[in-house]
Order: C-alpha cells, then structure tokens, then sequence
C-alpha cells in the first residue's frame, strides 16, 4: 500500500499516510481512501513525513481532499512535511488554505 | 510491394509446415473462414513470406527442417513489434514443455492436435478478437497524438507567436510531455509598458492545456486595454477559479516593467522565487511567492500586493518554473537554487541567460529522463523607450501642429464619470473612459496616446491631489518603493474624496480633439514646480514628474488651475 488509512474509533478522524513519492500515480487510491468518509465534520490529517517528492497534481489532489472536507463541514491538517516538501507548500502558499503543523 | 494489392478485402493468413498435407488442411478451414492463404514449407521460408505478405495471422509447425518453429516465430515477432500479427503453434506435442517454449519464443497461442475444425474456428475468432482490439487501441493512440500534435501547435503558432517583443525577451520552453502545461506571454500596455506572465498548469499534456487560451486572450486584451497588473491578476484568478476543476489551477508570475518610471512590479503566485539580478549577475531581490496558485480561491487574498522594485537599465529578471530547480541527475540530487543562481550569473556575463541555464540544466541531468515541463523568462529592465517610441509613432505630438482648422467648437458629445470615497481605491476610470472612446468612435492608433494622458493625470489627480502624497518621496530609488507602500495603505483607508472626470470630442474636418477635464477634492501640489521642471533636460533623469512631462509632449495644451486640483488637457489629431 502506498497510501495508509487509519481512522479513529467515533471515525471523526482519518489518518492518510503517504508513501515518498505523492504524484498522479496515487490519484484514484487518494480518492478511493477518503470519498466514502461522509461522517459529519471529520478531520483528515494527511501525514506526509515519509513522503520526499510531491509534484502539482499532489497539490491538486489535496485540494480535492479539502473540497471533500469542506462539503461535511470538516478539515484538512497537513502533519510533518519533510523539508523539501514543505518547500513546495509553501511556495504555492498552501498555509494560507489549511493547518500546516510539525 | 505486392501486399498492398493482396491485402484489399480479405484477411490473409500464412501457414507454416513442412507436411503438405497439413498446410492443404489448414488452407482449407482458413479459407472457409474468409482468409486468402498463403503457405510455406520451412521456418525460412515462413519468415520471408511473412516479409512478403504481412499477413493478419501465422499459423505455425515447430519441428521443421532448416528453420524450426520458435526460431521462425521470433524473428517474425521481432519484424513486427507496432502490429500485432497473432501466432498460432500447430503441433502433436502435448507437453508442458513445448506449450511453455512457445509462448516463450512469443506465440500468442497453442493448438494441439488432434482437434476438430470446430475448436481450430473457435481458435482462430479468439485470437482475432483479441488481434483487433489491438488495432483499436493502436488506433486510438495515433489520434489522441493527433490531437496532442494539434494542440501543440496552436499553442507555439497562434498563442505564443502573438507574444511581443520577443528578440528582446529570452525565452526557454522545453516540455517534459509533447504538450507542455507551462506557457509563457508578453504584451505591450498602452502606456508602454510591458507585461509578462510565466505560468506553470497542473501537471501536464492536453489535460492541462485546457485553460492555456483563455488565460492568453484575458493577459493580452486587458494588457491592451490598459488594465493595471493587479486588476489583470484579478480577472486571471477569478477567471481559471470558474473555469478549472478542483485539482487544475495554474502557479505564476507576474511582472510590468514600466520604463517612464524605472519600476517593476511582481506578483508571485506559486512559483519559485523570482530573481532581480544587477549587471554583473549579482543578486538584487528575490521575489518569493506570496499568494496560492491561480483559480484556487474564488477571490484574491486581501492582504496581498504586488511588490514594486526600482530597476536599472541594465537589470534583469528572470522567472522560473519548478522544472529547473527540481531537475534529477542520476545520483537523485535536485539541480536546486544554488546552481540557477550561478549559471544565471555566468549567463548575465556572457549575455545569455536563457541557454546558459538550460544547458547547465542538461549537463547535470545527463542522460536522465526529463520529469517536468523547463521554462525560463529572462526580461531586460531597460531599453523600452524605443520600442515604445516606435509603436507610437501614430500618435506623436507632431501631428498636433494643424490645428488651425478647428471647424466646430461644440462637442459631439461628452462622458464624464464622478468617482467618491472606496470607488476611488477599488475602480480604475480609465479602461472604462477608454472603452467609452472604442465604442462610440472605434478603433485607432492615437488612443494609445489618449490613454497614456488619461492614466497620467488620474494617477496625479489621485496621488497627489486626494491621497496627499508628496512626489518628494519619488526622488530617490529607496523612496519610491516607499512611496507605493504608503500609498496602499492610505488608499485602503480612503473613505472620502473625489475625482470628477469629463471627456469632450470635437470633430475636426480632418481628424479631431479631445479635451480632458479632471478635477479632484485633494489640497492640491505643486504643479508649477513640476510643470517647468519638466522642460529642463537635465531633469530627465529624476523619478518624478516624468508623467507630467510626458502628458505636455503628447498634449496641444495642459493647464493647471485651482492650486492644481483641476487639470485641463487637449489633444488634437488628424
């Protein structure tokens, strides 16, 4: 598995782990991993510390994440960006939309 | 080549076996099937025939003499790697071994015999089956480059060869797929000054294309129109948010160089840090990216401005896609910043930039593969004026010297637009009292000039006059950047004021004039001071007043009156 999902026990929270390289190639298991969370108000943590190469359609996807997030009233947390890709969240300004912590 | 002929109507087929008698039965069953057959007695044979006749099946024997079967089946595999011919093995030997070798040697089937003619059809329609869905897909692939190839015409043909000033503009593009989401344009504002976007789509080929015109038309018609950069950047982001799914959005970068008052303005939304570099290649500011891509929020974030940098002539600025500083070599280390920075450098010293990076680019990769769209925008800070004088030449003040042939001295007709309080920070009169112009007298060249004595005295009439800035603050480099600071701000807190702006035309026998009357609510400036300044070479040089002066070169006659606070205008042609 390249994406790993572990929920919390109420399913409020879903953890999606991804694995170092986070491009199209995860597009529909990125999809796959959170559309059926309909649970009111869940939060979404996308861990990405192992992950050390993302490209634009990895920012897309987030976005399409966030766009999910927003539809049930939750969120969207970024946790523990290595530095080369916290270098790419930042220059497409990403804080500016969602947590970014770690 | 005889199988052109041939091949008209039937399927054909080729049949490979040593016994007669086989190769007459098989003839037989294929024939009912409606192949035209042909047959050969060995591999070789077999192999040269297939040569010959490109066939649409082969049936094949192993056990042969001077060529056997999987011999045979590999070289005619090897002949047609883009067309998949299907291969059949005949044979009596049921073992695991000879099914095995010869799907090994790259038949796509095996039949044992004895087997009735029902199973040998059966066979033979699978096969088919699967030979045409082959010919569909192959199909399919060639329109689909087809379109890709159409796309990326248009794109270099009818976008980007309407790009302007591209002998002075340096331009890398080098797409990672046939089709490449990076896009680049430049277009020459009224005013004379020039805007610049380098834009980098989400991920790549045709997918990401899909916005690429009508970004092009929306940069372009409002560079042309007059538009500021921050409203064009506006439209752009508001634009590509409706236009875009979620995950397609469009990371860039922005800049104006206005030569009249030695300025740049960037906007960075996305991109990697855009360079300033002095004449020796030394670094004078990055610009970092301050906003999230375009098309990704609904609305622009408020608390973010362009950045305005006093430039020299001799400046550069350079942008940049991700493609460079993320480039691989073999060992996986990025190419990175440190290493654009110096080709960059050696590029400004040996006066090219664009193919010194992109071939400092190529040497580090080596041999690997590119992953991502390369593109660069090296942009001179000075020698605009000509260009600028050379598009003007329609308009030039020469012409004014006719003008005692004034027939009418009623207008036909006047526009005038009263502008208070927020409106003033938040409406730029111009584009509308220029369209105002094209709609009720159409196109033409010496609007470019109407535009640039239009845009002057607003900006004057508005700085000076409502926001009460001082045009001290202009006189040195430092200060100028200040002075757009302050500006900002106060025009954010603005909540009351006034600029009243009224156009009269008058037609001429030949030609016509337009007297420009604005007036503004401000304490007034000191308009003498500037107004003579401006007649004195030497003052050239200095940052303000520049407008002014060039208003008084464009203009028939300009008077201040009222401490400055209403200004006339008249601007003849013909």
């Amino acid at each position: 598995m390249t994406i790993n999902k572990s929920s919390s026990e109420n399913k409020k929270e879903i953890k999606l782990s991804i694995s170092e390289r986070f491009d199209f190639s995860l597009h529909q298991q990125f999809r796959d991993a959170y559309v059926h969370c309909n649970e009111e108000g869940t939060e979404f943590k996308l861990d990405l510390s192992k992950t050390t190469y993302m490209d634009s359609s990895a920012l897309g996807m987030i976005l399409l994440l966030k766009d999910h997030a927003d539809k049930i009233s939750g969120k969207v947390i970024i946790s523990n960006p290595v530095e080369s890709v916290n270098k790419i969240l930042e220059i497409a300004q990403f804080h500016r939309l969602m947590k970014i912590e770690g | 080549m005889p199988n052109t002929s041939v091949k008209n109507g039937a399927k054909l087929a080729l049949v490979v076996d040593d016994s007669a008698m086989q190769c007459k039965v098989l003839s037989v069953l294929l024939k009912e099937e409606g192949y035209r057959v042909f047959t050969a007695n060995d591999g070789a044979r077999g192999v040269s025939m297939y040569i010959k006749y490109k066939p649409d099946l082969v049936l094949m024997d192993i056990n042969m003499p001077i060529m056997n079967g999987y011999e045979a089946t590999r070289k005619i595999k090897s002949l047609s790697l883009n067309n998949l011919c299907p291969l059949i093995f005949i044979t009596s030997m049921d073992t695991d071994k000879a099914f095995i070798e010869s799907i090994d040697a790259g038949g796509d089937g095996i039949l044992v015999r004895p087997f009735s003619p029902e199973v040998f059809k059966a066979k033979i329609k699978s096969i088919q089956r699967i030979s045409d869905l082959y010919g569909q897909v192959k199909k399919l692939q060639q329109e689909q480059q087809q379109d890709a190839e159409l796309a990326e015409q248009l794109m270099s043909g009818v976008i980007e060869a309407r790009n302007f000033a591209l002998e002075k503009i340096g331009i890398v593009k080098k797409p990672a797929a046939l089709f490449s989401g990076d896009i680049q344009l430049t277009a020459l504002s009224p005013n004379g000054n020039i805007n610049v976007l380098l834009g980098d789509f989400t991920g790549h080929g045709l997918r990401s294309s899909i916005g690429a015109i009508p970004l092009a038309e929306t940069f372009r018609v409002m560079t042309k129109k007059g538009f500021s950069l921050i409203e064009i950047i506006t439209q752009i982001n508001h634009q590509l948010y409706d236009l875009l799914p979620t995950d397609l959005f469009l990371a860039a970068s922005f800049v104006t160089i206005s030569s009249h008052d030695s300025s740049a303005y960037i906007f960075n939304a996305g991109l990697p840090e855009a360079y300033i570099f002095d004449d020796k290649g030394e670094i004078k500011h990055k610009v970092l990216s301050c906003h999230p891509p375009m098309g990704v929020l609904p609305k622009l974030i408020e608390d973010v401005n362009l950045k305005v940098i006093t430039v020299e002539e001799n400046d550069r600025i350079v942008l940049i896609s991700d493609g460079i500083v993320e480039a691989h070599n073999e060992q996986g280390e990025m190419f990175d910043f440190e290493r654009f920075e110096q080709a960059a450098k050696l590029g400004i010293q040996t006066e090219n930039v664009s193919k010194t990076v992109l071939s400092a680019v190529n040497e580090f990769c080596q041999n690997m593969e590119q992953e991502d769209d390369i593109s660069l925008i090296d942009i001179p800070c000075g020698g605009w004026h000509q260009t600028f004088a050379v598009h003007q030449l329609d308009g030039s003040p020469s012409e004014n010297k006719n003008t005692n042939q004034i027939v009418d001295n009623t207008a036909s007709w006047t526009w005038s637009l009263h502008l208070t309080g927020q409106h003033l920070a938040k409406v730029n009169p111009i584009p509308v009292a220029m369209n105002q112009i094209h709609e009720i007298e159409g196109n033409a060249e010496h609007w470019q000039s109407l535009f640039t004595i239009l845009t002057e005295l607003f900006i004057n009439s508005l700085d000076h006059g409502v926001l009460g800035l001082s045009s001290d603050l202009k006189s040195s480099a430092e200060g100028f950047a200040e002075y757009f600071s302050e500006r900002e701000r106060r025009l954010k807190r603005l909540s009351s004021g006034f600029i009243d702006l009224q156009l009269r035309y008058f037609t001429h026998e030949t030609g016509g004039r337009i007297e420009v009357r604005i007036q503004d609510s401000g304490k007034g400036f000191e308009h003498k001071e500037i107004m003579n300044a401006g007649s004195n070479n030497e003052n050239h040089q200095q940052l303000s007043g520049r407008g002014i002066e060039l208003v008084k070169q464009l203009c028939e006659r300009l008077t201040y009156q009222e401490r400055g606070t209403l200004v006339e205008a008249s601007y003849t042609w013909s």
